[in-house]
């Protein structure tokens, strides 16, 4: 049988960095092939080659056995390459169907765009994905779940032969990943291959066929999904062995840092409360939607409280700008970081003493030796991955900006820090290394508020469990007892009337 | 064909050396940055000029016209590029500075208050000027185009209403601090000096103006990052207004006469040189050294096509194609780093 894909020996450097080399790469029709690495390996650069955003510096690409050449983002397109890439490239004052069909819309006969079929299609397209939103709504509007089924969408408008996603998964929840992971295997049975890029190995083992393991740039490996298990893919990635089990907190929690009460904003948060104690991790889990973000910027000062009181350190807080909460010594590490959290076009150093700009100056005065100084301290410590800390942030893997983003926050040394999703996008070894810091923090007495919308990542990580549905915070558990399905149970359940709607455990 | 516009790879403005950005190639290294290029272009211009019109271009009495000619163009540019860094700018700027003038004439010489309060009266007019232009953009959320076109119009009409024809003369007192001379060259070239070192020192180090880098590049990250992001924006426009208003003053002290019509058009100018010197119309670029050279290089232009006999009427074609030329060239700078 002919391959559908084939990478041979292909190699790209970017301005003196070796991003991949000779590595080669086979998939199948019909197959969902997995790619694995740490942050940085060079997985998002082997997609975008084949396509055809990057020119490969050497090394061959056959479609159908057919040597592609001179690729560009439109022949790929064409070609029949599909791709959702990591970082979203959606329009945001578009309309959900205008950016789905953005690359050729349907015309009516005298080339104007049919809205009709537009709308139609995309409505077709979304539904197929498990979606009901209205294509007329602007991408703009959307929770960042929404905008990545919103990409898939339009990486399948092209109905493509070869579709591949740069970690679709990383802004998703159970339910969605059920949906997406239901349509990629129809779209394989009917031939269609796919190369998967993903960090959370447990979606690798469900539904893959093969995995390739890159490292630095390297090809380490392929295996068949079915002939390996966790570890051994974990020792192909990183070269070592990595432990991810729950590592309860070693002394008590001490006394209320925050307690929220009945708090109140806008259609998203109805009257949530939740009390955080020092040196305890405590989870906000939920659906997508379920309000867990915007209830944590409330707390944070970014969204105007309607009702509801909040005592921090025992006094009444009322923050009304980010500003005012940072300074009482709150952090945010918020969930989008290229909307709302980096200076894209900014270096580390300045990426990382945003947050502190007192603490890095001599009197009026900026020291970029102590930025510096700064930058580096938290590359070491994180791990982050980058020739300088003078490189713009926009330039990092995926995982290394989020590395970025957590530098930013850790800087301000916070007594409580709220970490809306702490790792997306970030590979095992790194994310070993953020549950490291994490508990670190829990045991010098800070605070954590987590929202994870991953359960193996809450039940490793919390203390306690608060679970929200439909802007309320409707249960608690302790770390220690829960378990996914009692998670999930609270996270469903109805509060208009009561029922549970369990159509996911 | 610009592929992702994530993918660029330029040095930060303003920040120390970052030789380690991984530029190669001589041509890339040049037009690393804006700031380099332009003061080629500028030595170019000079050096061609000098050698054809060695007579009337290198004189000294040529170049103090040039310096005192950008000496307007480079105050106004300073506000401008800050406005500019943090994601805004303003188009009231000449309407200010005619205000601003007219208001410390009027004081001076029909009122008969001394000369000093005339002058502090004028910039205080200017900086009141952009506070209204601030609280509007900030806090009623009406764009900056929007709003300092407005304004543009306002503060023209409020300057025609108050001076009606102008005041001709001021005062002798007055005169002097436009008009005093040290080392061969007016004030208005020394305070621009005073002005753009601050600014030039402020930008690039204080904590205080580097916030805008921050509020242009990401205004909503900067925001959740602990900027005060409407009351910084506020401030740049108080000081674009204060830097009008002293422009103006200076102007009429020049001429000893406070003109209605005077600064028609400088918005203009000044956004072409800061726009020159770097900056971008969605913020987080530019340098204060980059706008001045940006006005010295307009300023030089019309001083050779003078020279030249080449008819004004040329000049706004040279400027424009300049300006096209030097963004082009940051197009083709990140195609090249793909
Ligand atoms: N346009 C670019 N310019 C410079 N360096 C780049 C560019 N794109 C990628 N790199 C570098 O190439 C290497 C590989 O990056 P890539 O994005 O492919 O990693 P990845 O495997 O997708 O990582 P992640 O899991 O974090 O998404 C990294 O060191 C990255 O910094
Ligand atoms: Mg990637």
């Amino acid at each position: 049988m002919v391959l559908r894909l084939e990478v041979r020996n292909v190699s790209k450097s970017f301005l003196g960095v070796r991003a991949l080399d000779k590595v080669s790469l086979s998939v199948a029709p019909g197959e969902i092939h997995a790619l694995l690495g740490e942050n940085g390996a060079g997985k998002s650069t082997l997609s975008k080659i084949v396509a055809g955003v990057y020119d490969a510096d050497e090394g061959e690409i056959l479609l159908d056995g057919k040597p592609l050449h001179g690729l560009t983002e439109a022949s790929a397109a064409r070609a029949g390459i599909g791709i959702v890439h990591q970082e979203g490239s959606l329009i945001d004052h578009l309309s959900v169907s205008e950016n789905i069909y953005s690359g050729r819309p349907p015309t009516s006969f005298l080339g104007q765009i049919d809205r009709r079929k537009l709308r139609s299609w995309s409505a077709e397209l979304l539904a197929q994905l498990g979606l009901h939103i209205d294509p007329d709504s602007r991408v703009a509007d959307l929770p960042s779940a929404l905008r990545q089924v919103v990409e898939i969408a339009k990486a399948l408008s092209h109905r493509p032969k070869l579709l591949i996603l740069d970690e679709p998964t990383a802004a998703l929840t159970l339910t969605e990943t059920d949906e997406l992971f239901g349509v990629v295997r129809n779209l394989a049975s009917q031939g269609v291959a796919v190369i998967y890029v993903s960090h959370r190995l447990g979606e690798i083992f469900e539904l893959c066929h093969r995995v390739t393991i890159l490292r630095d740039g390297h090809y380490v490996d392929t295996v068949k999904v079915s002939e390996t298990n966790t570890e051994a893919l974990i020792r192909l990635m990183v070269g070592r062995d990595l432990e991810f089990a729950r590592e309860p907190a070693s002394a008590p929690p001490g006394e209320a840092l925050i307690e929220a009460h009945a708090i109140s904003s806008g259609p998203d948060v109805h009257e949530a409360s939740i009390t955080v104690r020092r040196g305890e991790i405590v989870c906000l889990a939920g659906l997508v939607g379920s309000g867990r973000t915007e209830f944590c910027e409330v707390l944070f000062g970014a969204r105007r409280r309607e009702s509801g009181e909040v005592m921090f350190k025992g006094r009444s807080f009322r923050p009304r700008q980010p500003r005012d909460a940072m300074r009482a010594g709150i952090g945010m590490v918020c969930e989008d970081r290229k909307e709302t959290g980096l200076f894209l076009e900014r270096n580390l150093v300045e990426n990382t003493a945003v947050t502190v700009l007192d603490a890095v100056s001599t009197g009026l005065v900026v020291s970029w030796a102590k930025a510096g100084a700064l930058a580096e301290t938290f590359r070491e410590s994180l791990g982050i991955v980058t020739p300088s800390v003078y490189q713009k942030v926009g330039l990092l893997s995926g995982g290394n900006q989020q590395k970025v983003l957590l530098a930013k926050w850790l800087a301000t040394k916070p007594a409580l820090l709220i970490v809306d999703e702490p790792t997306r996008g970030v590979d095992v070894g790194a994310r070993s290394e953020i549950y490291r810091i994490l508990r670190e923090l829990r045991s010098e007495g800070v605070g954590l508020l987590v929202v994870s919308s991953d359960l193996p990542e809450v039940l490793a990580l919390a203390d306690r469990i608060v679970v929200m549905a439909d802007g309320r915070t409707v249960g608690e558990l302790s770390g220690a007892e829960a378990d996914e399905v009692s998670i999930l149970r609270l996270a469903t359940v109805n509060t208009q009337t009561g029922l549970e709607t369990m159509e996911t455990a | 064909m610009m592929r992702d516009l994530t993918m660029r790879q330029t040095a930060p403005a303003g920040f120390p050396s970052t030789g380690k950005s991984g530029e190669s190639s001589l041509a890339g290294r040049i037009l690393a940055s804006r700031p380099q290029t332009l003061l080629i272009l500028n030595v170019i211009l000079i050096a061609a000029m000098a050698i054809a019109y060695p007579a009337n271009f290198a004189t000294q009495a040529n170049f103090s016209a040039v310096l005192l000619n950008a000496a307007q163009s480079g105050i106004l540019v300073v506000g401008m590029m800050i406005l500019m860094i943090g994601g805004a700018f303003d188009l009231s700027i000449g309407s200010t500075l005619a205000l601003s003038g007219v208001v410390a004439g009027a004081l001076v010489g029909w009122l008969g208050y001394p000369a000093e309060l005339g002058i502090l009266a004028g910039i205080a007019t200017g900086a009141a000027a952009g506070l209204v232009n601030g609280l509007i953009v900030t806090r009623l959320g009406i764009n900056p185009l929007i709003a300092t076109l407005a304004t543009l119009s306002i503060y023209r009409s409020l300057t025609q209403l108050i001076g009606a024809s102008g005041v001709t003369p001021i005062s002798n007192a007055f005169k002097f601090y436009g008009q005093v001379k040290f080392l061969g060259l007016q004030s208005p070239f020394w305070v621009m000096l005073v002005i753009v070192v601050l600014g030039a020192w402020a930008v690039a180090r204080t904590k205080v103006f580097r916030q805008y880098y921050f509020i242009g590049g990401n205004a909503r990250a900067a925001q959740l990052s602990g900027i005060n992001v409407p009351r910084l924006t506020l401030m740049a426009f108080v000081l674009m207004g204060a830097l009008a208003g002293l422009a103006g003053v200076l102007a009429a002290a020049r001429l000893n006469s406070a003109v209605v019509s005077a600064g028609i058009g400088v918005e203009l100018s000044v956004i072409t040189a800061t726009v020159l010197g770097g900056a971008s119309l969605k913020g987080g670029e530019g340098t204060i050294i980059g706008g001045v050279l940006g006005v010295l290089f307009i300023a030089l232009v019309q001083n050779a096509m003078i020279i030249n006999g080449i008819g004004v009427f040329w000049q706004g074609m040279i400027i424009g194609l300049v300006l096209l030329l030097a963004v082009s060239l940051n197009r083709f700078k990140q195609r090249s780093a793909r």
